[in-house]
């Protein structure tokens, strides 16, 4: 009788978690056929293949700040390396006619090297997340200026142009990019599902001080989130250069690419205070905000709207995200 | 389909003996590949020696020596405050000891965290179950030790993970799916997910922190089930609880601690709870001066009828008169606290009223609560009463700022400084002068402000939860000589405190609260260790 007592608590079955996702994507589409009707051209191959671009460049960004949050932490420098990045591989590119094919490892070990000094002041000088990663995305934005010297990149290499625009099989219109991010999403997917260090970044974000009790290395496994974040943000920015064939000192930052991260993050569903994530969630959802920004462009809304509409967005996916917390 | 399978489990829990045995290579195969285990976990003697242990200036543990046999339950008993959870933190390496060894059989360890006790087969179920609520029960299980499988390093191995997880808590009687989030588990079966956790690693050595305060009798049955099996396995078992009956049934040792050192340690033998109570309580009172106590008469100045929360508390009468200091006994979690809370409007009630110098205040605002003469001053200095980085003259006025402003609504700093001066000199503050920050004081002379920050606003009725606790016993006496002087200038005093001598010393009449009721009034010559102490315990009271 007594086992009957320990049974008798409520056995509530995990809820099912496909339901954001197929919210978003089915919003998502009515998005895009609701503007397409009003606005043909919104439907144009050009506008989708600029749209699902963006929204490569955005999901990159977005999985690393989804690592990063799933450990109760935040990266506001994201946007800044990925205009530094942008800015640098850019100008290479023009100016020393650097090989698509040297850029990618460089801007990888340059954002790595970015998200390191995070991880640092982050896991070993113990700033918090919010502070130290705003204290980086202004000497990293400052770089960006330092190493542009106010010019801009107008112009990248043709290899470049390709990479950014080409089609991965032809006519096939399916751009390059997107096949980087799912394989960037697919990877890190199978990390946080199937690696012990993934399941390490979900146990510092439930509770930091009880995975350090359980022998789970909290420092070491901070400091690769925030270096997978940076490397993330990197070759994000290089995707950008690549397909717009621009750059400038504010490329990143003047979007707030930090901000639409975190934004992407919680509207897929991964939880503000850490320790559960969502990466289906993280890659519609950037689709998503990709459609909503070129959306607002195509319906003639002002440009100063859209900075307000993310902050809607942000407050509105924590609000959403903190009820079911409530609810437990 | 329910009922077969709670059937189905009641044979698996309750059947042979050797269950656990025939499942332990299940249970400890968990570690297989865990890294950290290389040796396999022992039983043995696990002691503490001359363990000492201080946090800032407040020494918990002196120089404490215990040792825990194999095949043997070993609880320890004590107040509030008598270092039991710091010493089972100690001997599973949460704290590090500032003197002394801990020793396996003659092996001296050094543990320098939980992970490493846990390598040596130590693990503290934990006062609090510490599961990680997003993750699945089956991956808290294995958290820090996840197994893995394939060529590729760290790749988990969910499969077995969740089998084996699910086995060892089929083993230990628990009907729980392990895919669920560990968050939808109540706490009875979180304590028992942790007793998994401790079996999985392959300890042998299990400390259990007050398990049972949260659970109910049906679900202390359980624990003790599992509980008794792992001592028949020959597992070394440490046990801290208050509930003296529970204490006799499952022990088959008990050691009484006391400000940090044992007092006392008896076999099975010597079981005895008049022995136990004097250990914990110590035979001499600490300070000189043992209060008369007096009938006080007069009016009620605050009555209470029928005070009633459906999962708190219920049915409560009091009549508190003038000058008057009443006592609540009672363990963490009787509703001491809770009762109080309802009667000053901090907390909801279902039923009842309230009553303060014949003003009814059951539904009144807080403000008006305070305005009306009642005052509660709570446990918790750091979260509801100091602002630690403030100065001693800001704290001392927080309670009457609004009535500190000049004619033209600016903060009058000299009426300011006066009254933090009058503070420190009422409550004889250990202080350099109004300007001190509040952290820089100890925590005795803490209170000592909060107090005056409260009592600065007149009340006829304050309740003083946990008046001492932290506190050290120089201060201790100051704030008892403070809470006599303000009771003979009229006031009437609730005195909430699970220390047996603060009460006897303090209070003219003492009513024992046990699950929620009233179980006992003692007044005057009633009041002694042993009524007390039995009426803390829920022992000797008649439970209605």
């Amino acid at each position: 009788m007594s086992a009957a007592t320990m049974d008798a608590a409520p056995q509530r079955r995990r809820p099912r978690r496909e339901i954001r996702e197929i919210t978003l994507l089915v919003v998502t589409v009515a998005i895009i056929l609701g503007v397409g009707i009003v606005k043909p051209g919104f439907m144009h191959y050009d506008n989708l293949e600029f749209m699902v671009l963006s929204a490569v460049v955005l999901g990159l960004i977005a999985i690393g700040q989804t690592f990063v949050i799933m450990t109760s932490g935040i990266d506001l420098s994201v946007s800044a390396v990925m205009g530094l990045s942008a800015v640098v591989f850019g100008l290479a590119s023009t100016t020393v006619h650097l090989p698509l094919a040297a850029a990618l490892p460089l801007c990888l070990i340059l954002g790595t090297a970015l998200g390191s000094v995070n991880g640092v002041l982050v896991a070993w000088v113990r700033i918090p997340p919010i502070i130290a990663t705003l204290g980086t995305y202004s000497l990293f934005g400052g770089l960006t200026f330092i190493v542009s010297n106010g010019t801009q990149v107008d112009q990248v290499s043709n290899q470049f142009a390709r990479f950014g625009n080409g089609d991965l099989i032809p006519h096939l219109p399916v751009p390059t990019p997107v096949l980087a991010l799912a394989a960037v999403a697919l990877l890190a997917w199978f990390v946080l599902n199937h690696m012990i260090f993934g399941r390490n970044i979900l146990a510092i974000g439930n509770n930091a001080s009880a995975a350090y009790n359980a022998g789970i290395p909290v420092k070491r496994t901070l400091l690769f989130v925030y270096m997978i974040a940076g490397a993330l943000a990197s070759f994000g920015g290089l995707v950008f250069v690549a397909y717009t064939g621009s750059a400038t000192a504010t490329t990143g930052t003047g979007d707030h690419v930090e901000l639409q991260s975190i934004a992407i993050a919680l509207i897929g569903g991964t939880l503000i205070s850490g320790g559960r994530g969502n990466l289906a969630g993280t890659v519609i959802g950037s689709v998503f905000l990709s459609v909503v920004i070129t959306a607002l462009v195509f319906l003639h809304v002002p440009a100063i709207w859209y900075s307000a509409g993310e902050g809607l967005m942000i407050l509105a996916a924590v609000t959403l995200g903190a009820k079911r917390g409530a609810a437990r | 389909m329910g009922a077969s399978r709670a059937a189905d489990h009641n044979r698996t829990a309750h059947g042979e003996r050797n269950v656990l045995a025939m499942s332990s290579p299940t249970l400890a195969s968990g570690q297989d590949r865990a890294p950290d285990q290389a040796q396999a976990p022992r039983s043995g003697r696990l002691s503490a020696v001359e363990i000492d242990k201080s946090f800032l200036t407040n020494r918990v543990l002196k120089r404490v020596s215990l040792s825990l046999a194999p095949g043997e339950v070993h609880t320890l008993m004590g107040e509030n405050g008598a270092g039991k959870s710091t010493l089972f933190r100690v001997l599973a390496g949460i704290h590090r000891p500032d003197a002394g060894a801990i020793t396996l059989d003659a092996t001296t360890l050094d543990l320098r965290n939980p992970h490493a006790a846990q390598a040596q087969g130590i693990y503290l179920v934990p006062q609090e179950p510490a599961l990680m609520g997003e993750l699945s029960v089956a991956e808290n299980m294995y958290l820090g030790v996840l197994p893995t499988r394939g060529r590729l390093p760290g790749r988990v191995d969910w499969r077995s993970i969740r089998t084996r997880s699910q086995d060892s808590l089929r083993t230990l009687g628990l009907d729980i799916d392990v895919r669920d989030d560990a968050r939808h588990l109540s706490i009875a079966q979180q304590q028992l997910v942790e007793c998994a956790k401790a079996l999985l690693r392959g300890c042998r050595i299990i400390l259990f922190d007050e398990p049972t305060s949260p659970l109910t009798s049906r679900e202390v049955g359980f624990l003790f089930g599992i509980i008794r099996r792992l001592r028949d396995e020959g597992y070394t078992l440490g046990f801290i609880s208050h509930r003296m009956d529970e204490v006799m049934e499952i022990s088959d040792r008990i050691s009484v601690l006391r400000d940090g050192a044992v007092t006392d340690e008896v076999d099975r033998a010597g079981f005895d709870r008049s022995r136990l109570v004097s250990a914990m309580v110590g035979r001499t009172l600490s300070f000189d001066r043992k209060r008369t106590h007096r009938a006080a008469s007069g009016r009620p100045v605050l009555t209470v009828r029928g005070l009633t929360h459906p999962s708190a508390f219920r049915a409560i009468d009091l009549d508190i008169l003038p000058g008057e200091i009443v006592g609540f006994a009672g363990l963490i979690g009787a509703g001491r606290t809770e009762i109080a809370e309802a009667i000053c409007g901090l907390r909801d009630k279902s039923a009842g009223s309230v009553v303060l110098n014949g003003q009814d205040i059951t539904d009144a605002s807080i403000p008006r609560i305070i305005e009306a003469g009642l005052v509660y001053v709570p446990e918790d200095r750091a979260r509801h009463g100091a602002i630690l980085p403030m100065s001693i003259r800001d704290n001392a006025t927080a309670g009457q700022i609004t009535r500190l402003q000049n004619p033209i609504g600016l903060l009058d700093r000299l009426r300011e400084a006066e009254i933090a001066k009058q503070t420190l000199a009422r409550f004889r503050v250990r202080a350099r002068g109004p300007d001190q920050p509040m952290r820089e004081l100890s925590g005795g002379n803490q209170q000592k402000i909060v107090f005056g920050k409260w009592m600065s606003t007149n009340p006829t009725v304050a309740i003083l939860d946990e008046p001492t606790r932290g506190v050290d016993v120089g201060a201790k006496e100051d704030i008892y000589r403070l809470i006599e002087e303000l009771s003979q200038s009229g006031m009437a005093i609730i005195v909430i405190s699970s220390e047996l001598e603060e009460l006897i010393a303090l209070c003219d009449r003492i009513l024992a609260i046990y699950a929620g009721r009233i179980t006992a009034e003692l007044r005057g010559a009633e009041i002694t260790a042993a009524s007390v102490g039995a009426a803390f315990l829920g022992a000797g009271s008649t439970p209605a």
